[in-house]
């Protein structure tokens, strides 16, 4: 294979590992706090772009449109909890599951009622034009969303690693009884862990528009997307989902690059299944603190 | 004596059980003398879900073990028929018996590695399972049409029938889940059944004291999951030759996560409950298309996707053993069926 | 009739017989879970109707020992013998077909069962009907049922507890509920018995009847392994004691010898 080849895989994968880091980190935030897979994060995805689409058609400027949109968003996260999920606290995890397939549904609908069956795009942020870079095409939009993705990661790291509210939230999941007695409101703490995974994925929703346009059925691909980040990795570490979510994308990537037809997308569920079977908790899982 | 008591009350309620499975059939058989041919091909759905979730049942509900992948095994059956039939003029009972084999050979082979794992990952890797399928399915064009799918699959036939008549059809398919329903009530009865139950994490159960107790805990597994697989192949089968075409978006996750919500919303305690929740689900969704129009006009289908979603979430809120929970001990009374 | 006195002497001088009548021969095993040392080199031999009681302080490695036997957990160093079988390497399932059963100190009675379908588990091993003649009840299911039902109506009466069949077993008291386990354990049919900390939580009277169970399954060739850190409740029982202190066997007698044994009273019974 000759060097732009090369590069424009690497920089496909370094794309297409954002991105698949990015939805995972949504499922990280939720899991980490209350032990729950939340299959309506690709939901949050869909609004996340849907309403920044139609907040920048009506003339507001990129960046206030993402606001209102995480906003937004992280109300309907809001509600999915406060609603869906705590009535059903004390249910089986399996049921909580599928109230948020409920919540999918429902918000399709709504999407559905809003926006209609049409596809929905974006130009590039700030209308960043193709970079040609040694023969390989780097498109506008993919610097925003490798840096927003950095900027999510940092984020997080920063705010579980350093802050009391951080710290706080993650005692949740790993110490129920001592972050209770600590005084720390579990409930509260997952409504914010709901929140904030609904804004992150309005954000990357917003990133990922330009490049992949959106509609109201989109959710459940990014869904699954983002569980196989999170799980290949393991779900209950950060860094696990991003390493997860790299190795991805990249090797879908190459795969995208080699073979031909559709067979790359076996590539990200097949790597699951052997990473799995090999580490059962994922490649970086603490064993014990995965349900 | 009061063992004896307990023996011969126990051998009533079989009679009763049996008695409760006749009265269904009776019931079921004569549903399409009353009514027009909409509802009969809503009723077939109903009846080939159904088949499906009993597998779902056993395996979620007595073995405690998830599956998010059953519309793999589901398409195996589906395109092995539509394959076989189509390119290679195979009879399709042969494709039908073809295709249950090979489902259940593959959750056979697959199945000891797969129980390795538990809980979420197991969900997550019978997810990851499914997308192969699903992504191989739509590549493969040479054999399998790929992302456009299979058409004119014959119908099947037996006997002179014709079961393109959907109330053929119909009847064909009820006789089958009933006869599956029969073997699922058995066995549920069964040793097999208590066996099942005591490798139950999620209800009671302990794998390390049915281990000590001489149960092979992951041969059980795996013969349930072949059960199963068996069980949606062959209800993906007659799905293909009902149809009469077949492509990929059937035997995505979707279908995977519907035949676990019927499961849920029918109860895991008994393969009866496959019925409520099939009934359910496809009821609310045929009322929805057929009467919400009336009421309210705008964009098709978003407002049957939220009063499909809200009805979900309620009944999954109110109901958490499943309908089965509102009927009486004829249903879930296990120790008379001992 | 012999005196429960009477039994036990004969079962001390059975100690000394040939190594022929040896059930399970434990030889230098050694566990650990990461940096902690559970069993440092433990060997000791079972010969066929004894009643040993390992005692020890919790966390000496006592329940680990039972799982290492019974085959929940794997062995790392060392070897374990039953009836010319190596253990390692043989899953538990087929431990326990092989004649070797065990009491949970926390029953794990099967909660969505009856108490009678929960000894019918136990007839597991009874049973030769697979799914296929389960699901189309055929004869032989049809025969297993009856046989198991039986049998573990048998096994309830054994306990005294076929008044309750058909409860569940969450109603049960807990002293009930050890002897529903120890009925299910017992309908497996097999010739070791592995009971951990079976005294715990019992009343005083029902202490006095499960160790005449105890006596009487031993009567009828069984061998029993109790593991117990409660001291006073196993002399008048077992006929070869072995003290676990810290993963490390530190004595092994009569119950008479070791309650004179000095490193014992130091080590355990001075300060119990």
């Amino acid at each position: 294979m000759d060097f732009p080849n090369a590069l424009q895989i690497f920089i496909s994968g370094a794309n297409l590992g954002a991105i698949y880091t990015a939805l995972g980190l949504g499922f990280f935030v939720i899991y980490s706090v209350t032990r729950l897979v939340n299959l309506a994060q690709g939901e949050f995805v869909m609004l996340g772009g849907m309403l920044t689409v139609s907040f920048y058609k009506m003339g507001i400027p990129l960046v206030p449109s993402i606001t209102l949109a995480v906003i937004i968003s992280g109300l309907a996260g809001a509600g999915l909890y406060r609603f869906i999920i705590y009535p059903a606290r004390g249910y089986s995890r399996l049921t909580q599951l599928l109230l948020t397939v409920g919540f999918v549904f429902a918000i399709q609908g709504v999407a559905l009622l809003i926006w209609g069956w049409d596809f929905r795009s974006l130009p590039a942020f700030f209308n960043t034009p193709c970079i040609q870079l040694w023969g390989a095409t780097i498109f506008g939009q993919t610097p925003w969303v490798i840096g927003a993705t950095l900027v999510m990661v940092i984020g997080l790291f920063f705010f579980f690693g350093r802050t009391i509210q951080g710290k706080a939230l993650r005692a949740c999941a790993n110490e129920p009884l001592g972050a209770r007695t600590m005084g720390v409101n579990i409930d509260r703490m997952a409504l914010y862990s709901f929140i904030m995974a609904a804004g992150l994925g309005a954000v990357v929703g917003a990133m990922i528009t330009p490049l992949t346009m959106t509609s109201y059925s989109m959710g459940w691909s990014l869904t699954i997307k983002g569980v196989l980040a999170a799980f290949v990795g393991g779900i209950n570490r950060a860094e696990g989902v991003i390493l997860g979510g790299v190795a991805l994308g990249m090797m879908e990537a190459a795969a995208a690059g080699m073979v031909p037809g559709g067979y790359h997308n076996v590539i990200a569920p097949g790597i699951l299944i052997v990473v799995l079977l090999l580490r059962p908790h994922g490649i970086l899982a603490i064993p014990g603190r995965v349900e | 004596m009061n063992a004896f008591r307990e023996i011969s009350s126990k051998i009533s309620a079989v009679k009763l059980q049996n008695r409760v499975i006749a009265l269904f059939a009776l019931v079921m058989m004569t549903i399409p003398l009353g009514i027009g041919p909409y509802p009969i091909s809503a009723m077939v759905d109903v009846g080939l879900y159904s088949i499906v979730t009993i597998g779902i049942i056993l395996l979620m509900g007595f073995a405690g073990q998830i599956s998010i992948g059953h519309a793999a095994f589901f398409g195996i059956g589906a395109y092995t028929s539509a394959i076989l039939t189509t390119h290679y003029q195979f009879s399709p009972w042969l494709a039908l018996f073809l295709g249950a084999a090979l489902s259940g050979g593959i959750a056979a082979a697959i199945g000891r590695a797969m129980f390795r794992l538990h809980g979420l990952m197991l969900a997550g890797i019978t997810l990851a399972l499914n997308l192969v399928f699903y992504h191989l399915v739509c590549s493969m064009i040479g054999l399998t049409g790929g992302a456009m799918g299979l058409i004119n699959i014959p119908p099947l036939i037996l006997g002179g029938f014709n079961f393109s008549r959907s109330f053929l059809t119909y009847y064909m398919v009820w006789i089958i889940a009933i006869v599956i329903l029969g073997f699922s009530l058995n066995l549920a009865d069964s040793q097999v059944g208590r066996t099942l139950r005591s490798m139950n994490t999620h209800a009671g159960g302990s794998e390390n004291a049915a281990q000590v107790l001489g149960i092979n805990v992951n041969s059980y597994k795996v013969q349930i999951l072949v059960l199963s697989a068996v069980y949606a192949s062959i209800a993906g089968s007659i799905y293909a030759h009902h149809a009469r075409v077949v492509e990929p978006g059937t035997f995505f996750i979707p279908f995977s996560v519907m035949v676990v919500i019927m499961a849920l919303l029918g109860g895991l305690r008994s393969p009866w409950g496959a019925f409520l929740g099939a009934g359910l689900m496809i009821g609310v969704r045929e009322f929805l298309w057929e009467v919400m129009p009336v009421f309210v006009t705008g964009v098709t289908g978003a407002y049957e996707l939220i009063a499909y979603g809200v009805i979900l979430i309620l009944a999954l809120l109110f109901l958490p053993r499943g309908l089965i929970s509102l009927f009486g001990r004829a249903f879930t009374k296990r120790r008379a069926t001992v | 009739m012999k005196t429960d006195s009477a039994v036990v002497k004969d079962a001390v001088t059975s100690k000394k017989v040939a190594s022929d009548k040896l059930l399970l021969k434990v030889e230098d095993v050694s566990m650990r879970f990461g940096v902690l040392a559970v069993l440092k080199g433990v060997s000791f031999s079972v010969p066929k109707g004894n009643i040993l009681v390992i005692i020890g302080p919790n966390g000496a490695g006592k329940s680990t020992l039972l799982k290492l036997i019974s085959g929940l957990l794997s062995l790392q160093e060392g070897e374990i013998w039953f009836k010319q079988h190596r253990l390692s390497k043989i899953p538990p399932h087929r431990i326990s077909s092989l004649g070797i059963t065990q009491l949970f100190q926390d029953v794990q009675l099967f909660s969505s069962m009856s108490v009678i379908e929960n000894v019918m588990v136990g007839c597991h091993l009874r049973t030769r009907a697979g799914f296929l003649s389960a699901g189309l009840k055929l004869p032989q299911a049809q025969a297993d049922e009856q046989r198991i039902l039986k049998r573990a109506m048998s096994k309830l009466s054994l306990v005294g507890l076929e008044q309750k069949a058909w409860d569940n077993p969450a109603g049960l008291s807990w002293g009930q509920q050890k002897l529903v386990g120890l009925a299910r354990a017992l309908a497996t049919g097999s010739d070791l018995l592995l009971l951990d900390e079976p005294y715990s939580g019992l009343l005083a009277d029902e202490i006095d009847k499960l160790n005449q169970l105890i006596l009487q399954l031993q009567r009828q060739g069984m061998t029993i392994l109790i593991v117990e850190h409660l001291t006073d409740v196993l002399m008048g029982i077992g006929n070869q004691v072995i003290v676990l202190d810290y993963g490390e066997k530190i004595a092994e007698g009569t119950p008479d010898e070791i309650q004179r044994n000095k490193r014992v009273i130091d080590a355990y019974l001075g300060s119990g």
